[in-house]
């Protein structure tokens, strides 16, 4: 298991777990982020939000809370 | 239906799911922007006429779900408990339908009529995705229609099924989806806990979905409804949830993903940034392009600005000739100098500005219907954050270079009140364009080859009061609960809808010039009757008066008299400060209204501040002009954005007072020089 934010870019991962507190847990579900979907990271550089699709959709995330995001390594592309 | 008759439907929709412009488009300029009552939450409704029949329009506050985590989400689901809708649209965005399609599901259970509007179908077709709109009504049992706001067909639809719903009470079919709850280990138990009507309009279903989830709101009316015995059954259920938001969603998720496998079909397949994507989120070059994109806009909001502040400085003219016929007439001065220094003045003034409010408003709604803004706010979000903001309020940072009413203009775009209040204030801080006609000028008359330095001091000056500011008034505006880091959708681009745009822009500028109006002329009045002598000799006015009395205490902060009425003036509009100064040293004439606002100085102004006004006190008159209020008018455009007469109240004596302190230090350390 890994973090989202470690992650390179353009690789392809499947969501695990999400954790920080119910806000987060809400908002994150809220766009589309939930265990067993796939994301693709498009952009991880210092400083700067990371960017990952999914279903369909361009996210912008803020790095520290990427953290909370566990995903597995693989996965078809989204 | 409401008071007035009107069949009342409410719009619901993640941010970016083209809820604005299904509002524009709709109501026009019948719109109505106030803040929701007790609530820093911007409230928008609307009206239309349609078949004979009047509605009201409730544009609800752009959120994520209807989960409790905030005022904007506690509003949505407020209003559509309190029964005042009597349909509710629910939006979603075609070409992220999969995501998007979530605030249905989280709608799911609520029993007030509903429709789906699948909106930017034009931009999901250009991708290649398809869906099939009457295969998701059949799912769902609601009226669904597939929606582009710039296709004028696609109304006659959304009408249809906005009469459909209203006249079948159609309501979402969501057995399916309780199904998936039910697999969830305590959810079963927890329902047959809920009594019936627990808060009207939610199905027990929803109530113990949301249980499920732990917001708090609904477990507590639960627990208020039920009996003592359900209590404890209840709360150890409720115990053995964990990450219960997490499940719901993904069971969201699963209901999604089955209505769409055989009525939505997705052919795009590999995933990459367009050019202007990878231009504008390069780490180098993100941010120049950011700045760049903002001033060429400042530029281009001149072009639609100009034809209306040709007006303004041709109703300027008017005054002059005006006093004069006037008072040929036998008109009494008095009158003639209200008529003429007062309101005309004040309305050239004001129409002049809002050529500027005009065109910002229009370029940079069009760069938020486009979609720009929201890369603009990834760009400068970990920058922004610093001063609890979002990304996007570096935007009305930039144009307050050039217009501090502009940049208020500009905060429109900003989704979160309490930010947008915040971006005003620190946006005060910076100065526009008046002040860098005056400031660099009086500099280079005082301190000559020092200019730059005290330049380079200002814009110091102005990052440190930014961040003092945002520390001062960011803790009340910004909740730390609401400080999470962003997580945002980059949406697609899409063509804007012209139409709708324009209307709004038209509406909206009407509106500022309605408050602007009001404002100026009480301020414009007032401090005409303060320094109103009918002599003419200044030394006779209350405002003279006033500083004399008060100058003990001005001189603290390195202004006498004279100085400090040209900072008063300068709270006024910057320019009026130098008309101040030239009145008073030249002992002619009154300071009115019509010399603070056109700046006009005598010819040998420049060697009579020379002579009259030592460096230190110089140097303090600088910083206090530069950081004082902007002006009247981006007053105005304040409380007209903030809908908060506290609020505007409250950064105005800030500003004041910052500035004299600022002055007061500028004041010291000059006579430490010299």
């Amino acid at each position: 298991m890994k973090k989202l934010s470690e992650l390179k870019k353009d690789s392809v991962a499947v969501i695990k777990a999400l954790g920080g507190d119910q806000r987060f847990m809400s908002r994150i579900t809220s766009i589309g982020l939930t265990p067993g979907s796939t994301v693709t990271v498009i952009k991880n550089e210092k400083n700067r939000p990371l960017l990952v699709y999914s279903r369909d959709t361009m996210i912008a995330l803020n790095r520290s809370e990427c953290e909370m995001i566990e995903v597995e390594a693989g996965g078809r592309t989204a | 239906m409401n008071n007035n008759g009107e069949t009342v439907i409410a719009l619901l929709g993640q941010p970016n799911s083209g809820k604005s412009t299904l509002f524009n488009a709709l109501t026009g300029m019948k719109q109505h922007v106030g803040n929701w009552p007790g609530k820093t939450v911007e409230k928008k409704e609307g009206s239309f006429v349609h078949n004979g029949k009047n509605y009201l329009v409730a544009d609800l506050p752009g959120t994520y779900s209807l989960s409790a985590n905030s005022d904007e989400e506690m509003i949505t689901r407020d209003y559509i408990a309190s029964g005042k809708a009597d349909v509710i649209c629910i939006l979603a965005d075609s070409s992220q339908l999969e995501r998007s399609l979530y605030m249905l599901a989280d709608y799911a259970g609520i029993t007030v009529p509903c429709f789906l509007v699948l909106n930017m179908s034009d931009v999901a077709r250009e991708q290649g995705k398809t869906v099939d709109a009457s295969k998701l009504e059949e799912k769902l049992g609601i009226p669904v229609v597939s929606f582009t706001a710039t296709d004028t067909r696609s109304y006659d639809d959304f009408y249809k099924a906005l009469e459909y719903a209203l006249g079948e009470e159609t309501v979402v079919f969501a057995d399916d989806l309780e199904k998936k709850y039910s697999d969830l280990d305590a959810y079963d138990t927890i329902r047959s806990a809920i009594p019936d009507n627990v808060i009207p309009g939610y199905s027990k279903m929803w109530l113990a979905a949301k249980a499920v989830e732990g917001d708090a709101p609904v477990i507590a009316r639960i627990r208020n409804a039920v009996s003592a015995d359900n209590v404890k059954t209840l709360d150890t259920a409720l115990s053995k949830v964990n990450k219960g938001v997490v499940a719901t969603g993904e069971c969201k998720f699963a209901w999604i993903d089955e209505l769409l496998s055989d009525a939505a079909t997705n052919r795009q397949s590999k995933v990459s940034l367009g050019k202007f994507d990878r231009l504008i989120t390069h780490h180098i070059w993100g941010k120049p392009v950011v700045v760049l994109i903002v001033i060429l806009g400042l530029i281009a909001s001149f072009i639609p600005a100009l034809p209306l502040m040709g007006i303004g400085q041709l109703i300027g003219n008017i005054p002059d000739p005006l006093n004069e016929t006037l008072l040929a007439a036998g008109c009494p001065a008095f009158i003639a100098a209200i008529l003429c220094d007062v309101i005309l003045r004040s309305v050239a003034f004001i129409v002049q500005m809002l050529g500027f409010v005009f065109g910002v408003t229009l370029v940079f709604g069009l760069l938020e219907e486009i979609g720009v803004m929201a890369r603009i706010s990834y760009v400068f979000d970990n920058t922004m954050a610093r001063f609890g903001l979002q990304g996007k309020s570096v935007m009305p940072f930039l144009i307050s270079f050039g217009c501090t009413m502009g940049g208020a203009a500009g905060t429109r775009v900003i989704d979160n009140w309490g930010q947008k209040v915040l971006t005003i204030a620190l946006a005060w801080a910076v100065p526009c364009g008046a002040a860098w006609a005056v400031i660099p000028m009086l500099s280079t008359l005082f301190f000559g080859a020092w200019m730059p330095l005290i330049i380079a001091v200002i814009l110091l000056v102005m990052l440190l009061h930014m961040w003092i500011t945002a520390k001062v008034f960011g803790r009340s505006l910004v909740k730390a609960e609401d400080r999470y880091g962003m997580i945002m959708e980059l949406p697609p681009y899409h063509k804007p809808k012209w139409g709708a745009l324009l209307r709004y822009v038209f509406g909206r500028t009407k509106d500022t010039f309605i408050r602007a109006l009001k404002v100026v002329l009480i301020v414009a009045l007032a401090f005409w009757l303060l320094s109103y002598t009918s002599s003419g000799d200044i030394s006779a006015s209350i405002l003279y008066k006033l500083g004399r009395f008060i100058e003990p205490v001005t001189s603290f902060f390195g202004m006498r008299w004279q100085t400090f009425m040209a900072f008063i003036a300068s709270s006024l509009g910057k320019e009026g400060a130098l008309g101040v100064l030239s009145t008073i040293f030249t002992g002619a004439g009154t300071i009115s209204v019509g010399s603070v606002v056109s700046g006009v100085a005598a010819d040998n102004i420049n060697e009579l501040l020379v002579a009259n006004i030592p460096k230190p006190e110089a140097l303090a008159l600088i910083f206090a002009m530069t950081f004082n209020m902007p002006c009247i008018v981006a007053l105005a455009a304040t409380y007209q954005e903030t809908h908060s007469a506290k609020w505007t109240a409250r950064i105005a004596l800030y500003y004041t007072a910052v500035a004299l302190i600022i002055a007061g230090i500028a004041y010291r350390i000059g006579l430490l020089i010299w």
